[in-house]
């Protein structure tokens, strides 16, 4: 009743629950703060300086698999500092031992609506009604810096409008792209909606919306390594849209992100060994490793090399790019349920956690999603 | 005690969706004139040159060239249409005219009015084409709209308005969208595949 009336439409997906308010995880404060909250800020700066080095190397922008046609156009945004909105590390951790990096979804991170308002009302429901103390906290300021930040990167373009994009036929990413137009109207921007698959050119070079308003500033819920090589790619530099997320996010969001920072930051206590598959004799035989491509979502194409035997763990349309290795380290078990944490920035500042739990040591996007709170 | 580490207040108001979800239409919003920015300054509409004369009796050469500004800036930038019954369907019949010139061949609305601010000051006055809609099937009808789809508040018998500045802001040339569909090629080609997936989400 109460997600109707908010319009949270996908806590329940093929019948299986999807958001479950019958149980939380609890944290202490010491533990948000030194094992999640400072490593997260950490990791990010260490991507960033992974980000400077690519957009310089010409070596390296192949190695992340950006079409060389649009090498410029990514340096670009990156030099002219671009403004970004948000990401969303995912981290194993344990509660005791040091988060480690999984991957960093800068492009296209989803779950937002239900991380930075939804639990944090769920929290407020449950202190009103008396089921948890009226001290405890959660690691949540999502919504308050979102809005901020959309209000900063207006004022960075000078602009007082900005469009949202998502693709068609999906409710959720239809939310999260709805959640984010409410916040810019929070922060008093002008908020226009176009399916990305609508976008159209105009005669001279601009993209279009359905009424063909031209899109100077567009949020897309959509990768960056889509975009690049589909046949409006072209018309990304002349078209001089703002772009949120920016396109120096390919790289941020490219899991071969994950070997360079190994490389330049080797046995930093919140990374896990990684290298370039065809690097692979550098990754010893007898451990476990994971194979992911650089670009994947929803945890799909992803195997377990165990003692040099490769295991298909789930199947999937990508891989075409090329592939990494990631030390195998797998997700820990609470009550039978194999926790991930997602750990969001906005920009460049940590703003809370979100818990994902699923039967099968790899979340794939019907886990479920629960509340947290600090006590 | 530490601070707290959750957002202070969200304004539930805002995310209380009774309709939730509709892809919205084109934003009916009123940004220019609800910020509360005291940049703002009067801006008044007027419905044909005569009317702008007769208000502004001392500066009827004013008049004259706000108002062919606004008819060059609505050659410029108004929405454009491929078929009379497109542009008829936003705007209402007989709203429409076919243009012919050298950025090729469609329909645009006829400017409906024209908004003019600081026509007095010595340094410079503003001045922006307005249109209108009489078509029962858009969000414009009965409203003043901006030639970048801004919707004003108030009906268009409302003629007094506070803007900001950049309400007269030079838009951009918008030419006739050529084509669509040249992004989310990906999505079907990638989509087809796999049944634990929920319905094509490319979030991560």
């Amino acid at each position: 009743m109460l997600a109707a009336e908010y319009g949270f439409h996908f806590h329940t997906m093929y019948g299986e629950p999807y958001w479950d308010e019958s149980a939380y995880y609890q944290f202490s404060l010491a533990q948000i703060e030194n094992h999640i909250e400072d490593p997260t800020a950490e990791i990010h700066q260490m991507c960033l300086s992974i980000v400077d080095e690519v957009v310089n190397s010409e070596k390296l922008m192949k190695r992340f698999a950006i079409p060389q046609a649009h090498w410029d156009f990514v340096r670009q945004s990156w030099l002219n500092k671009e403004p970004s909105l948000y990401s969303r590390l995912d981290l194993v951790y344990d509660g005791v031992n040091p988060a480690k990096l999984l991957e960093n979804n800068a492009d296209t991170p989803t779950s937002l609506y239900e991380s930075g308002f939804w639990q944090w009302l769920w929290l407020e429901h449950q202190v009103q009604e008396g089921h948890i103390a009226r001290n405890a906290d959660q690691f949540n300021s999502l919504q308050e810096k979102l809005v901020h930040r959309l209000g900063e990167i207006a004022q960075f373009y000078q602009v007082h409008e900005m469009h949202f994009a998502c693709c068609k036929d999906t409710e959720e990413d239809r939310g999260t792209v709805q959640y984010l137009q409410d916040c810019a109207s929070e922060a008093g921007i002008e908020d226009k909606f176009v399916y990305v698959e609508d976008i159209g050119l105009s005669e001279n070079g601009l993209f279009t919306d359905m009424s063909n308003n031209p899109l100077l500033s567009c949020f897309k819920l959509y990768p960056w390594e889509f975009m690049l090589s589909e046949s409006y790619g072209d018309h990304l530099e002349t078209a001089d849209t703002n772009w949120i997320e920016p396109p120096w996010k390919a790289i941020l969001s490219n899991k071969a992100l994950l070997p360079l920072l190994w490389q330049r930051f080797p046995n930093h206590p919140n990374l896990l060994p990684s290298y370039f598959s065809d690097g692979a004799h550098k990754a010893s035989s007898n451990e476990k490793w994971i194979k992911k491509p650089l670009f994947s979502r929803e945890g799909a194409n992803i195997s377990l090399l165990d003692n040099g035997e490769e295991k298909v763990l789930s199947e999937g349309p990508y891989g075409e790019e090329g592939f990494i290795l990631q030390a195998y380290s797998p997700l820990p078990v609470f009550d039978g349920n194999h926790t991930l944490i997602g750990s969001w920035l906005v920009d460049d500042m940590p703003a809370g956690i979100s818990i994902r739990e699923d039967k099968s040591p790899i979340t794939q996007d019907l886990s479920r999603y629960l509340p947290h709170i600090i006590l | 005690m530490a601070t707290q580490k959750r957002s202070k207040h969200i304004n539930l108001r805002r995310m209380r969706k009774a309709f939730a979800l509709k892809p919205l239409a084109v934003g009916v919003a009123g940004v220019m004139l609800s910020a509360c920015s005291d940049d703002r300054q009067d801006a008044r509409i007027y419905t044909s040159l005569d009317e702008c004369k007769i208000d502004n009796p001392d500066a009827i050469a004013q008049c004259d060239a706000a108002y062919q500004t606004a008819l060059d800036e609505a050659v410029r930038t108004s929405p454009r249409y491929n078929s009379e019954y497109d542009c008829e369907h936003e705007f209402g019949a007989n709203q429409c005219q076919y243009v012919n010139n050298n950025q090729g061949s469609f329909f645009m609305p006829f400017m409906a009015g024209f908004m003019v601010s600081q026509l007095l000051s010595p340094s410079r006055y503003y001045s922006q084409p307005l249109y209108t809609s009489y078509s029962p099937y858009s969000s414009y009808r009965s409203r003043w709209v901006t030639a970048d789809g801004y919707v004003f508040n108030g009906d268009i018998r409302k003629r007094n308005y506070r803007v900001r500045p950049d309400a007269f802001k030079p838009k951009p040339t918008v030419t006739r969208t050529m084509s669509r569909g040249g992004f989310g090629s990906s999505v079907r080609a990638k989509s087809s595949w796999g049944s634990s997936s929920r319905s094509g989400s490319w979030g991560s």
